[in-house]
Order: structure tokens, then C-alpha cells, then sequence
């Protein structure tokens, strides 16, 4: 039995702003030194998933840009490996993908390979440690036609996909950008589905002109009742990074130890572009305090609970607190940072002074001067 | 088969046991001792190898393999996964007229004529496993071809008092060499050998063959084949090297050269961000520094988790130091816990050890006799019981 993966890498790029205007969701920082994508990337190679198809349509520069030559998910194989779906020029999916359905049909030469008994496809927003040869058995053995991947965690926001079961993994009922009731399975964008079904269903999306996977086909199916489908009861953490408020909730998340216990897993470890930084360096004087840091900064200052990303320099006498300090930024001295997202490469001048709030932090973008 | 042709391949020397590092090197070669919070020896020649833009490499290895080897693999961390040329581990093998260990560092690149050959390489570099320094060879690579040399041997101004410890190069203004003493008494100059030379493949291959047929010889650079070709009248010249250089062959200096990355200009500038020193990095989280750690003038690497005190000192990729554990001008290597009230001063702590709770390991030099106080070793894998106490010198 052989499995592929399917990654979509901008689906949601609209609903987190300013943050995805030059890049792809996928390639959004997150964790001090990974890009979300990384972690759907590690959980298929860590599940022996080593075909891997990553759609993307535009800002992908970035993506490719991290992603090299793959080895350092140990995906740069032979006959395997990843590979880039970028939209046919000729085809009908010519402008902007409006579902991810529509956009599958780029990829349905690479899916139609017999080779391969199921697909796993994946979202790149949403952040847990899986492992996705557990779904697949639970896939076989539920005789499932679709297996949604999903969990019980509190969301208190609308959903893209809320489910009920008969208690046996059972879907019963299914809604689309709801907020979740009480004991509620919540979509985590992950599937298990046999490739020919998913070929077909490609094909015949495409004919009937369908664009959304989860409405045109896993509803519309459902509920006519022409679709098995089940859930897979996911347990460990699941962080949904869905919109800029979530995105800072689930940075800060990582500053709690059972959070980042249920995410870096020893035997699973979550893989990231290597680059070849010092360690960090604490300077005398420096105060660092409930901090996740990558390696290559300079520490002068004050941090305080917050997540900062490789070769940050913090001068002496300025301050961050409840920050997400992304790559390469700069803080001169005397500046005071406190709910802020700094995308890469900011530089934050003497004495300057930003302040947000953790519903609506305040957001630099990328090579700014503040 | 054949390739094309290098103007430069580079030799490491990587087969030395390092039984001066005692416990550190019990089951791992030299040049795989780590260093700087998530370097290990052999990334310093093979860095500097590629940032002087030399693509072959052979590394000489034969005293426990294993671990150097899996740390090299394909050499893709230094970007050195080629496929005309690239890095080869190069192991003693059997041959069909004898086959014997590497009994020297000239029997070692003697043992490895046929693989240097398939290169046609102009010059040979032959390089140490286990010094720490930062160097262009290529820049030593155009004097030895201006001064149309034979060899070319680094070499540092040391103070006069060390240099009876090194071999010491007499050259003349023009940096030719007229005499070699090894470890002389009463030296006369101060240009010590760092064991980094540059050698024209035809004239070094003659030598290693006549060398290596020479019973009373012990088949070494320094001893042998260096006097030899100066006796013969080649041209040797000397390179003056004015940057940091360590031989890391003794506990106190593997520990010195880790206190010379600290401090805000530090004589081993790892972060000057013009010649990156690559690593194998292996997966692990950033690190995480807890509310109440206190973290002064030290280097703190990525998988890390600090809750305690670290004061002048390097903890390396995977460590966990815990609540109100002690740590003071130390070094800490990858994968060690080091458990509460526990307090570290002066000590080198070696790969995946534990230190458990309320034990006391190393001192501070002013409470002893000079000779008395040393640098507190606790080896690779050990394990330091609870309220243990280990004075300075002492290795565990």
C-alpha cells in the first residue's frame, strides 16, 4: 500500500493580511525557525510519505526559496521527492484558483499514478504533530471513502469544517464555516481518500465546473448520500493558524510547555531549511525571559514572552514584550516593542515605540523602517 | 575512471585518537569532539576548505570512525555533495600486496597516492582534523605559486617561550626556508609550524614513495619528509598566518578555545559573518529561555531549554539546564542535562551526559595551587549522581 501527499500552500493566503502579501501561507514563519509548510512537509516524511505534490499558485518565490532541493525533510530522493504544482498556463485554471478543487485539476497528472493506492492531502494552516500512517490504517479499516482528519480542541471562531458522528467515526452531519458546538469534531484540513476516487472526482468536478472541495464534493456527496465518510479523532495539539488574531494566539501558545511538549516531538521532529547561524549570543546586561529563540541572534536588550526567529539583534536598552520577532530585524537601542509582529528584516530605530494588542497586534511588514 | 583535473585537493588528517582528551575522545575520533555550542572540530578545515573554494576533500580517519563518518555523510552540510570531487572518508583498506593501519601522516597520504591521483591535482593541502582557526587557503595558494614553491608551510608567530613546543620554521626576508627544528630548546625564531601545508603533488608523491621505502623512517610530515626535502635543497617557503589558531589536542585547551568565542570582541570571532564555519544541524526546536533563567555573556544553541543560571559559558544544541542549576565559565556539549541545584564552574561536560541534582563539578582557580586546579572533565554518556562532588582535574 502506497500513499502520496498533496500540500496546498495558498489557499488561505487572504486571511492573514498583511503577512501573506509576498508570500505564500505556506511560507509563513511560525515557531522561531520553521515556515508553516515545514510542518505538513515533516509529518508526511516522518509518515514514510515521500511523494509529494505542492500546490501553489502565485508569491511562491519564497516557498521554492525554503524548500531547495527538499533534503532537509530527506525528501530529496531519486525516484520520489517533491514537487512543484504550479498552475498549467493552458489550462482552464488560467486565473486565480477560487477552491481547492479547481486548483487539484493542475495536479491531476501527478495524482493519476498507479503506483499508488491513497492520497493524503493537506492544508498548510493548520500546525500539529501527526502521524499519518495511523490515519490511513484507521482510513482502511473504517471502510471510509473520505477520512477527515479533525479534532475536538476548543476553536472559538467559525470553522471551516464542523462535524457530527454517530459515535462509531461516523460523519452524521456536516457544516461549512460554522462555529463549533459542544463536542463538535472540527476539521483540521487534512484528508485520507483512494486516489482513483479522488481522480474521478477531479475529472468529474471539472466537467460539472465545481471549484470547492469541501462544498462541491464532501457535501454535495454527503449529503445525497453517495459519500462514507468518517473522522479520525486526532488528540495531540492542533493549532489552527486561520486569521492574523490566531496566528499571534498560537506564537504565544508555544511559550507554554505542554504546547510545544505536544508539538516537537523527539521521535517526530519537525524539519526546517538549514541555515548555518552561530548559536545566540546573551550579552551581559541582557534580561531574557519566557522567550523562544532561533539561533544567530545577538541578545542586548530585554525579551520578554516572546517568539524571535533567527539573526534578530536586540540593542542595548530596548525592550520587546509579547512579540513575534521575525528573522534578520534589528532593534536599536531604547526602542520598546509590546504586541508586535515584525515580519523579516525591520529595522526598528533608537527610541522608537510601537504598541499593540494581542486582538490586534501591530504588524511591520517586511524590510520596513520604523 | 577519470576526472577533471584539480588545480587544489585538501588531506585531513583526522585518524588521531586524541587520548589527551581522555574521556571526551573514549569512543569518538578527534576531529568529531564537539565545540562552540553546535560546531565539531572537523567543520573548521572543512569551512575553511570551501570558503577557499576547494572542492575535493579527503579525510584520513581510522581510530573510531563510526561517529565521524555518520557526521560527514554525503558532505551536503558544507556543501560539498559534488560528484567531480567532492568529500571522501578515506579508511585503510586492504590491498593486494599488504595491508596495514595509517602509521604516520605521510604513510597515511602515501596509502592514498591512487585516490589523489585520479585528480591530477597541481598541489596537495594537507590539513589538521582538530585545530581551530579560521583561514583562506587560497590566499596561501597564490604565494606558494608566486614563490614557484615546492612547499609552503603556515606558519604563526608564537611567543618564545611556547615555540621550544612547536616545530619552528628559520626563513630568511623573503620567507624561504633555511633550517626546520623540531621542538628546539633554545629556538631562534618564533614562526611556529600550525601543521597546514601546501605541498606540488609531483615533487610530495616522490617523496612519500621513497619515504615509505625507508625502514628507519617514522613516516611523518614534521619528522621526515620536511627535513628531507629542505636537505635536498627544494624550495620550502613559509606563510605567515596572522589570525586565531588553536590545537585543541588537551582538555585545557579545547576549554580555552570555547572561552575565546565569548565576550563582545572575542579573539574567535564565530558571528564576523565572513567566513561561515558550517555544521550538520539536526532538527531541533529554537531554544527556550523560562522566566526565571539569568543568561550573562554566553552562547546558548537551538534545541536548548535554559531555567537556570549560565554565566560565562556555552551550552550546546539540546541541552536542558534546569531550575536553579549553576553554570560558570564552561562548556557544555550537545544533548546534557544538567539537573537542579547542581552548579557547574570551570568543566567541560561531555555529549548526552546527566548531571543529577545538587552535585558540584569543577572550581574556581583562586581557591587552589596553581598545579592543583585544572579544567573538571565529565565524559560522553556519564552519568553524575546526585549530590556528587568533582574537583577541579578531575575527570569522570
Amino acid at each position: 500500500m502506497k500513499v502520496m501527499g498533496i500540500i496546498f500552500s495558498n489557499i488561505y493566503d487572504s486571511s492573514l493580511g498583511e503577512l501573506t502579501n509576498h508570500r505564500t501561507v505556506a511560507s509563513l514563519p511560525f515557531g522561531g525557525r520553521y515556515r508553516q509548510v515545514d510542518f505538513a512537509l515533516s509529518n508526511m516524511s516522518n509518515s514514510g510519505i515521500y511523494n509529494i505534490g505542492i500546490i501553489t499558485k502565485y508569491n511562491y518565490r519564497s516557498l521554492m526559496d525554503h524548500l531547495g532541493t527538499c533534503s532537509a525533510w530527506d525528501l530529496n530522493r531519486k525516484n520520489e521527492g517533491v514537487v512543484f504544482l504550479p498552475p498549467f498556463a493552458e489550462g482552464n485554471t488560467g486565473a486565480v484558483y477560487k477552491g481547492k478543487l479547481e486548483a487539484l485539476y493542475s495536479a491531476v497528472h501527478f495524482i493519476n499514478n498507479d503506483a499508488y493506492d491513497y492520497v493524503v492531502i493537506c492544508d498548510s494552516t493548520v500546525l500539529c504533530n501527526i502521524n499519518f500512517n495511523d490515519v490511513i490504517k484507521h482510513h482502511i479499516s473504517a471502510k471510509n471513502d473520505v477520512t477527515i482528519v479533525s479534532s475536538k480542541s476548543k476553536v472559538d471562531k467559525k470553522c471551516p469544517l464542523v462535524l457530527k458522528t454517530n459515535g462509531r467515526g461516523r460523519v452524521t452531519e456536516m457544516k461549512i464555516d460554522v462555529r463549533a458546538e459542544e463536542d463538535s469534531h472540527i476539521g483540521m484540513g487534512m484528508f485520507v481518500i483512494s486516489r482513483q476516487l479522488l481522480v474521478d472526482t477531479i475529472r468529474d468536478s471539472y466537467s460539472r465546473g465545481y471549484i470547492h472541495f469541501e462544498r462541491d464534493f464532501l457535501q454535495r456527496k454527503f449529503n445525497s448520500g453517495a459519500l462514507k465518510l468518517g473522522v479520525y479523532d486526532f488528540e495531540g495539539v492542533v493549532l489552527h493558524n486561520s486569521d492574523v488574531e490566531s496566528y499571534y494566539k498560537n506564537s504565544m501558545a508555544l511559550l507554554e510547555k505542554d504546547v510545544r511538549d505536544g508539538i516537537f516531538l523527539k521521535d517526530s521532529p519537525i524539519y526546517t531549511k538549514v541555515r548555518d547561524e552561530t548559536p545566540t549570543y546573551y550579552k551581559k546586561g541582557s534580561k531574557v525571559s519566557n522567550c523562544i529563540i532561533a539561533d544567530g541572534c545577538v541578545m542586548m536588550g530585554t525579551a520578554l514572552d516572546s517568539v524571535i526567529f533567527r539573526e534578530v539583534v536586540i540593542e542595548q536598552g530596548a525592550s520587546v514584550k509579547s512579540c513575534i520577532i521575525m528573522q534578520g530585524a534589528k532593534i536599536e537601542e531604547g526602542a520598546q516593542l509590546e504586541c508586535v509582529i515584525l515580519d523579516k528584516d525591520v529595522t526598528v530605530t533608537k527610541g522608537a515605540s510601537l504598541k499593540g494588542t494581542p486582538k490586534n497586534p501591530v504588524i511591520v511588514k517586511k524590510g520596513e523602517v520604523v | 575512471m577519470r576526472f577533471k583535473k584539480k588545480e587544489c585537493v585538501a588531506m585531513i588528517l583526522a585518524g588521531g585518537q586524541g587520548s589527551r582528551l581522555m574521556v571526551l575522545t573514549e569512543s569518538t575520533a578527534k576531529p568529531a569532539v564537539p565545540f562552540g555550542g553546535k560546531y565539531r572540530l572537523i567543520d573548521f578545515p572543512l569551512s575553511n576548505c570551501v570558503n577557499s573554494g576547494i572542492d575535493t576533500v579527503g579525510i584520513l580517519t581510522q581510530y573510531q570512525p563510526l561517529q565521524l563518518n555518520e557526521y560527514i555523510g554525503n558532505g551536503s552540510p558544507w556543501g560539498l555533495n559534488s560528484s567531480n570531487g567532492g568529500i571522501h572518508v578515506l579508511s585503510p583498506y586492504s590491498k593486494s600486496a599488504s595491508s596495514e593501519w595509517y602509521k604516520g601522516t605521510a604513510n597515511a597520504i602515501f596509502q592514498n597516492i591512487s585516490f589523489i591521483d585520479r585528480y591530477n591535482p597541481s598541489h596537495v593541502l594537507i590539513l589538521s582534523g582538530d585545530h581551530v582557526y579560521k583561514m583562506d587557503y587560497s590566499l596561501m595558494m597564490a604565494e606558494h605559486v608566486k614563490n614557484k614553491a615546492d612547499c609552503t608551510i603556515a606558519v604563526l608567530n608564537v611567543s618564545f617561550e611556547e615555540a621550544s613546543r612547536f616545530g619552528i620554521m628559520n626563513a630568511d626576508e623573503n620567507g624561504k626556508i633555511y633550517e626546520f627544528e623540531e621542538k628546539p630548546k633554545v629556538p631562534k625564531s618564533t614562526k611556529a609550524s600550525m601543521g597546514v601545508y601546501v605541498f606540488r603533488w609531483e615533487v610530495l608523491r616522490e617523496y612519500l614513495i621513497s619515504d615509505n621505502e625507508d625502514p628507519s623512517s617514522s613516516n611523518d610530515f614534521g619528522k621526515n619528509i620536511i627535513p628531507k626535502m629542505l636537505g635536498d635543497g627544494h624550495r620550502l617557503f613559509a606563510y605567515e598566518f596572522n589570525g586565531y589558531w588553536k590545537d585543541v589536542g588537551t582538555v585545557d585547551s579545547l576549554w580555552q578555545a570555547n572561552m575565546d568565542v565569548l565576550g563582545e570582541e572575542p579573539v574567535l570571532n564565530m558571528r564576523d559573518g565572513t567566513s561561515t564555519i558550517y555544521a550538520r544541524n539536526y532538527a531541533n526546536p529554537s531554544s527556550y529561555i523560562a522566566p526565571e533563567a539569568e543568561i550573562v555573556n554566553s552562547y546558548v544553541a537551538e534545541g536548548s531549554k535554559v531555567y537556570g543560571k549560565v554565566h560565562n559559558s556555552i551550552i550546546s544544541t539540546g541541552c536542558v539546564i534546569e531550575k536553579d542549576a549553576e553554570i560558570y565559565d564552561s562548556f557544555v556539549m550537545p544533548d546534557t542535562t544538567i539537573e537542579n541545584h547542581s552548579i557547574i564552574r570551570y568543566s567541560i561536560i561531555g555529549e548526552n551526559a546527566t548531571v543529577h541534582a545538587n552535585a558540584r563539578i569543577g572550581d574556581n582557580p583562586q581557591f587552589y595551587d596553581k598545579h592543583k586546579w585544572g579544567i573538571t572533565v565529565v565524559g560522553k554518556d556519564k552519568v553524575v549522581e546526585q549530590n556528587k562532588i568533582l574537583l577541579p582535574k578531575e575527570v569522570y
